[in-house]
């Protein structure tokens, strides 16, 4: 309110305003002029005084939306999903002739209910007729009233699917008394519908006529007709019958009342004599519900009479729950029941008719979050009617209850419990999201999707529904059956998920289950039974905290409750004494590792569903941790390296420890950090303490080397750690002599541990490798202000000047960011558990990929880091396997072009650093790299990502993450498929060019492989970590990285060269495409190169035979093979034949595809790779064979052939090994 | 014979006289390349460098250990003999096939066992480091004392023009000459002037800031709205 009359004061000063503006615009004319933004409005814009309606505006914007950004995004979302008016006619005309049509249906003659031959054949009862035995006559008389119902009218329903729902009123006389009884009406509706959908099937104006049941409920169907041709899609018109709203009396529908007779639904003759009937009130539900869909038409209607933020919040929900998957199936929060909802919360001004669109969502989230419907129901009848059920009689019979204007019906009836409390738990994280400025509220909220794998940490499927069945039978459930009309699903879900539920108490915030579902279907079609709703999912959210522990803590044995908790567990339930006396009853679960402790809830749920519902454990699927196996090191027992990782730790404290209560050194030490991702459990294979064999290698004197003979001694990693010494002017202020110091230091730290701890150590010039627990360190002594004199320039003035130098910068990069990095990362890992096997995942997933040298690891550490400190719209990862998912989401749907990602690591940032960040981001977009990521110690340089990945990387990597992730989540959602998890780990191979195989033998991370060989070499180290007064083993020796560090420096400027570290068995090569255009002769880049003449001048192209010959003898004792493939050259090289010819084909010889073919004239050509761009050779032989015989006499050596089809694309992949007889001498082509 | 690790041999009437490239080896490949020469005429030096060029003399390697680089590569090697004939015999070389650097009773060693013996060649002696490190810290401490000492003759002694030099060791010492300082001296200044600014004095003062806000607010509007189209463009909206 404190504006307006400040904004009224504006107004009148306007004039004035202006005319004192002027003058001093006068004097800032020129700048403006200067001003080289278009786009920007200009200045005397930016200050013209503002009209009343733009000062409206601007209020509007303050008080009813969080920004103006956020009312600009809601503007274009709503305008995304709203129906446009050119649509709308058409449906209006489509609607008119439905309504003509459905007046022209002929009457039937009276017949009893169970003799349906008068239906033809095409047509069939769209209900579950079991027991098929029922009194009752029907006969069908042309609807007495039609109405379009529900969010047409109201103008709430959203693209893309437009449903209009329109009441059929079924007229007095086709019912009689008693039709409220088994099932009867809901038969005669049925068969009126079949009635009608055997008329309008034989009508053209429609371009399907099909059945479904409404919100999946099998009491209810419906008939859906589509209009024909192209609007098919454009929309559904839906066929509800109902009957005349007075013709039941509403008191024998109340909650308590039976409208299901046992003896009938159990088919026995008689009826037991003296059992009370048991209250049936879903059954009842669903023909109230009937009965008021006019009142609750016009009840809406009123809610929304000069209302329009009602419209627009609406549909703002109505997104936020199809995000959510809430709003479809049975028992779903669909959209009439967030209308209804809205409509409450008007009546109880909650919501007043002046609120915005956001208002109205905010406030109905506010509303979801802080009420609990199942424990405190509510209702919209307004004057208490003293004969009406009262709330608790429907808290009697129903999970959640939201009682409708009449009183009678409750509007979640089918609603389980647990969904409302999903849908409880969904809008208060939204809330918090709405009031945290550090995230954009309106992305996380309404644009991105919720699946349940990426939600949830554990999902786990109920293979064959058929299977509750067992359950019903076990739990006793005839009278929920009999009031569900036989749905066994429905029926037991509630009470599974409520066993699920107190199972997993303490361990999981939420146990949701996907909605079960049923698709629509063809009217000649018999109706889906129960068990086509298909698998059921369940998600489990868990407590961090508690999800893992193994111990279940009971009662104590002498109180009543024990009892109870006995029968609950079964046989697992023992008698423990525990440490403070007590003797209780409790559960263990048997877990040793990590991996093992998250799964088990895994246990408790196979256990409790084998005791209580009779399910057997074959027919539950449990996807939490399929991908783990990926993470695992050698055998079952150790776990996922989580173990690994925290001795590692230990071990490395331990050392910290020593080094700082190191005697006899001239400096202390001040501080020791770990760089390597070890240090910071996000090494994908963590170390695992060894001890070399001495016989395995070659000896001198005291030193082990790796033998030629023998297979590659195992990689030992050094662990990197910085050591800080003490500044002190006794440091040189000279770069050279600060290195001499810094090798005297690493000889002086060698010694000292060895004499004070008798630690095996080696120092080295750069560092000083220590033997530890099995576990090699690696010292490296810092000078904190050595950055600081390498920076050092002398301007000509005299004037000392700080410079970032290349040397500088690593050095930095090393000494100061990346320990920095390393201990917030080990801050994460204390808070949630799962980041470091969560990065892991990652980083094996893009390593797999062939992509670990394309980006760096700490830039992966980050992105995953990411998921845990921003997790909207989710909550953090409590479990690797849905934090990988999120991971492939993230690189897959972020836009790395137009925004900043900005990891807010130990909450260094605050909103408006961010916006900062963001502005000067998009200022600076194209010099900055294409993959920015923002730290609070590194908000503008995003060094992580500085050299890699490059454009053409990253979108690789996109492109590899979007499909991997399409892939899993369609594996692991498919409970009867095989899946096969790990094929998202198996690299596509097809698209390099060249591939070189290794020997297993020579890769000493063999075992690392996504697929474990069977066999492998042994590695000559033995398990162990209390060696003292051993040799040093070979440590940081893997010739397959010495192998593609030469080929890198060698033939960087023509291939890339791709490989997965981790046990790959072959490199990738792939040939850079600008690299193979001809180039002007020069000495200078002769490298890999060979000359030839383009148009007698002078050209090199790249001597492809050479270098893969190269690759080989690089490569000696490693290198198997080098297989040249089809493949960019190759494309290339069509291009040019099309140029040239009508017709051609293509042949693969050695490492070169060569293309033949004859031009307009008949002329006949032929080139070859890699000889592309040399004029075209003129060759006169009769046809490509004749051709290919010259070739092979010619070359004095086997040819390996390979026709392509040409023009089409090759259909086998050539297999080719280069021959080493092959040299420069008999080259073919040239 | 298995051929090894040919010399691609480019002979051409261009400045350097011979170019061969060969591959990063160890220093075994100089002696390879004077012997696979020698039949051309007596070779009086080889010197392999990362790229063609005129040749430099490099300054003697003084250390063993420290300020390596080694070439990574593909290397040229400068053959230079003693007479000029010779060049001429190494032209008509290239009509006679590859050269082979590597044969089999001078192998070079290239894979796995070239690794091997970097591996074995990284690992350094620890006395003779130290004694080559306290060689250079003795020179330097001998040569930083020298600078002091002469420093300290110059302390406050004034030059042929009158001026005396300030330093940060004489008594009264000056302000550091480094960047950082001019800079913090500049901030400085401009805070103590921003203290003395009246911000809220005269009336045009405070219609000014009100204009302002009202500018802002049209500014981040339109900025949004800039931003907004942009997302519209990439069809941002569309929420399934």
């Amino acid at each position: 309110m404190a504006g307006s009359p400040e904004a009224a004061e504006e107004a009148e000063q306007g004039p004035e305003l202006r005319a004192g503006g002027a003058v001093r615009r006068g004097k800032r004319a020129a700048p403006t002029a200067a001003d080289p933004q278009p786009a920007k409005l200009s200045r005397a814009e930016l200050y013209k005084p503002p009209t009343s309606e733009e000062l409206t505006q601007l209020k509007e914007t303050e008080d009813l939306f969080h920004s103006s950004l956020l009312r600009l995004q809601i503007e274009e979302l709503l305008k995304e999903v709203t129906l446009k008016e050119t649509k709308k006619k058409k449906i209006d005309a489509f609607l008119h002739d439905i309504n003509s049509l459905l007046g022209a249906i002929p009457e039937t003659p009276e017949t009893e209910l169970t003799d349906q031959a008068w239906l033809s054949k095409d047509v069939k009862v769209p209900f579950l007729q079991v027991p098929f035995n029922v009194k009752g006559r029907f006969h069908f008389v042309p609807p007495a009233e039609l109405k379009v119902v529900g969010s047409y009218l109201l103008g709430t329903c959203i693209r893309p699917e437009i449903n209009v729902d329109i009441a059929v009123t079924m007229p007095r006389e086709i019912f009689q008394d008693k039709d409220n009884l088994n099932q009867r009406y809901h038969r005669k509706r049925a068969l009126y519908l079949s009635h009608i959908a055997q008329h309008l099937s034989k009508e053209k104006l429609f371009g399907s006529v099909k059945f479904a049941y409404m919100n999946s409920n099998h009491l209810k169907p419906i008939l859906l007709l589509r209009p024909q041709g192209k609007d098919e899609k454009m929309v559904t018109v839906r066929l509800h019958a109902c009957p005349d709203s007075a013709l039941f009396k509403p008191s024998r529908f109340y909650p308590s009342k039976n409208n299901v007779r046992t003896a009938w639904f159990m088919e026995q003759s008689t009826p037991k004599e003296g059992a009370a009937e048991p209250p049936t009130p879903h059954y009842n539900n669903s023909i109230l519900c009937d009965t008021v869909m006019l009142s609750h038409l016009h009840f809406l209607s009123n809610a929304a009479t000069d209302f329009p933020g009602m419209k627009d919040g609406l549909a703002l929900l109505k997104v936020w729950l199809n995000q959510r998957q809430l709003s479809k199936g049975l028992g779903s929060f669909s959209g009439f029941l967030v209308s209804m909802l809205v409509a409450y919360l008007l009546m109880k001004r909650k919501i007043v008719k002046m609120m915005s669109g956001y208002q109205v969502l905010r406030s109905t989230l506010q509303f979801l979050a802080t009420t609990d419907l199942s424990v405190t129901g509510i209702s919209l009848a307004k004057d208490a009617d003293p004969s009406l059920p009262v709330l608790d009689d429907f808290h009697q019979a129903f999970e959640v209850v939201f009682v409708d204007p009449s009183g009678l019906v409750n509007l979640c009836a089918d609603m389980t419990a647990s969904k409302y409390h999903q849908v409880q738990f969904e809008a208060k994280r939204s809330m918090e999201i709405l009031d945290d400025r550090m995230v954009d509220g309106f992305q996380v909220l309404l644009m991105t999707p919720k699946p349940m794998l990426r939600t949830f940490d554990h999902v786990f499927h109920l293979k064959h529904v058929s299977k509750l069945q067992g359950t019903c039978k076990k739990m006793q459930l005839l009278n929920e059956l009999m009031d569900r009309g036989g749905n066994y699903v429905a029926a037991a879900l509630p009470f599974v998920v409520s066993l699920l539920a107190r199972g997993l108490s303490q361990r999981a915030q939420l146990v949701a289950h996907s909605l079960p579902q049923i698709p629509e279907w063809p009217v000649d079609a018999e109706p889906p039974k129960h068990k086509d709703v298909g698998p059921l999912t369940f998600g489990l959210l868990f407590v961090p905290e508690f999800a893992a522990s193994t111990l279940e803590k009971g009662p104590q044995a002498d109180h009543p409750e024990a009892l109870e908790f006995r029968t609950f567990w079964g046989e697992k339930s023992e008698l423990r004494r525990f440490q403070d006396g007590s003797i209780c009853e409790a559960v263990v679960w048997e877990a040793s590792t990590a991996c093992q402790k998250r799964l088990i809830p895994e246990q408790i749920i196979r256990h409790l569903l084998k005791l209580h519902a009779d399910i057997p454990e074959s027919s539950i699927c449990y996807t939490g941790a399929l991908l783990e196996s990926v993470i695992k090191t050698g055998k079952e027992a150790w776990g996922t390296g989580e173990e690994a990782m925290v001795s590692v730790v230990c071990s490395y404290d331990d050392l910290s420890r020593k080094l700082w209560n190191l005697k006899e050194l001239p400096l202390t030490v001040t501080a020791v950090q770990g760089v390597h991702p070890a240090l910071r459990y996000t090494d994908v294979f963590p170390p695992i303490p060894v001890k070399p064999i001495y016989s395995f290698h070659n000896r001198r004197k005291h030193l082990l080397l790796p033998s030629e003979k023998k297979p590659c001694p195992a990689y030992i990693t050094p662990l990197k750690i910085i050591c800080h010494m003490e500044g002190s002017g006794q440091w040189p202020q000279d770069k050279g002599a600060i290195k001499r110091i810094k090798a005297a230091f690493h000889l002086q730290l060698a010694e000292l541990l060895r004499q004070q701890h008798q630690l095996v150590c080696r120092p080295a010039v750069t560092h000083t490798d220590v033997y530890k627990d099995g576990y090699v360190f690696r010292l490296q002594v810092a000078y904190h202000r050595e950055p600081l004199i390498l920076k050092e320039v002398v301007t000509p003035e005299g004037m000392l000047k700080y410079q970032d130098t290349e040397e500088s910068r690593q050095l930095e990069l090393e000494t100061l960011h990346l320990p920095y990095l390393t201990s917030s990362l080990h801050g994460l890992q204390q808070q949630h558990p799962v980041f470091g096997s969560t990065s892991r995942l990652a980083k094996r997933w893009i390593s797999a990929q062939l992509l670990n040298d394309s980006i760096s690891e700490e830039c992966v550490d980050l992105l995953v880091a990411f998921l845990f400190l921003h997790p909207a719209p989710f909550t953090p990862p409590s479990s690797p396997q849905v934090g990988f998912l999120r991971f492939l989401n993230l690189l897959a749907a972020f836009d790395w072009k137009n925004n900043p990602l900005i990891v807010n690591l130990n909450t260094g940032l605050t909103d408006s650093d961010c916006a900062e960040i963001k502005n000067k981001f998009v200022a600076a977009r194209s010099r900055l790299p294409v993959m920015f990521l923002a730290t609070p110690k590194d908000q503008w340089s995003s060094m992580w990502t500085r050299e890699r990945p490059s454009a053409q990387i990253l979108q690789r990597l996109v492109l590899l993450a979007s499909e991997s992730r399409r892939a899993l989540e369609e594996q692991l959602m498919d409970p009867l498929s095989d899946q096969d998890v790990k094929m998202v780990f198996r690299p596509p191979l097809d698209f390099y060019d060249v591939l070189i195989h290794l020997n297993p033998n020579q890769i000493p991370r063999q075992l690392e492989s996504v697929d474990r060989p069977v066999k492998s070499a042994s590695r000559g180290v033995v398990k162990n970590s209390s060696a003292m007064n051993i040799l040093f083993p070979v440590v940081d020796y893997d010739p397959v990285q010495l192998y593609l560090q030469e080929l890198r420096d060698a033939f960087d400027d023509l291939a890339l060269f791709f490989y997965d570290k981790h046990g790959g068995e072959v490199i990738a090569v792939l040939w850079k495409p600008l690299s193979f255009q001809p180039q002007p002769f020069k000495v200078s880049s002769m490298k890999g190169r060979k000359v030839t003449t383009l148009n007698n001048e002078l050209v090199c192209v790249p001597n492809v035979e050479a270098i893969l010959e190269d690759f080989e003898i690089l490569g000696e004792g490693l290198v198997k093979s080098v297989e040249a493939r089809i493949g960019a050259v190759f494309t290339n090289l069509m291009l040019l034949l099309r140029k040239f010819t009508t017709c051609f084909s293509m042949f693969s010889l050695n490492h070169f595809t060569v293309g033949y073919g004859t031009d307009e004239a008949g002329a006949e050509h032929v080139c070859s790779t890699p000889d592309i761009g040399i004029d075209l050779v003129h060759l006169n032989y009769k046809d490509h064979f004749s051709l290919f015989s010259v070739l092979m006499a010619e070359g004095g050596c086997m040819w390996n052939l390979l026709p392509i089809v040409a023009g089409k694309r090759f259909l086998r992949t050539p297999k080719l090994k280069t021959s080493k007889a092959l040299n420069g001498q008999n080259r073919p082509l040239t | 014979m298995c051929p090894r690790t040919a010399v691609r041999l480019f002979v051409g009437d261009i400045a350097p006289p011979l170019l061969y490239r060969v591959f990063s080896l160890t220093l075994r490949v100089k002696d390879s390349l004077s012997r696979l020469f020698s039949r051309c005429g007596h070779v009086q030096s080889v010197d392999i460098c990362d790229k063609p060029g005129p040749g430099e003399k490099k300054d003697k390697l003084t250390s063993k250990f420290f300020d390596h680089k080694t070439v990574k590569g593909f290397q040229v090697a400068y053959v230079v003999f003693r007479k000029p004939a010779a060049v001429q015999a190494a032209k008509a070389l290239s009509q006679q096939g590859p050269l082979l650097i590597s044969t089999e009773s001078h192998p070079v060693k290239t894979g796995i066992s070239k690794w091997i013996a970097s591996y074995e060649a990284s690992i350094v002696d620890p006395k003779e480091l130290k004694a080559e490190v306290d060689a250079y810290m003795q020179d330097y401490d001998k040569k930083m004392a020298e600078e002091e000492a002469k420093a300290a003759k110059e302390e406050g002694v004034p030059d042929e023009e009158g001026w005396v030099k300030v330093t940060r060791k004489g008594r009264k010492p000056g302000l550091p000459r480094t960047e950082a300082a001019n800079l913090r001296v500049l901030e400085k200044e401009k805070q103590k002037r921003a203290r003395k600014e009246l911000l809220n004095f005269y009336a045009w003062q405070h219609r000014e800031t009100k204009r302002e806000h009202i500018a802002q607010l049209r500014k981040k509007f339109e900025e949004d709205k800039q931003r907004i189209a942009l997302m519209r463009a990439q069809r941002k909206f569309r929420p399934y």
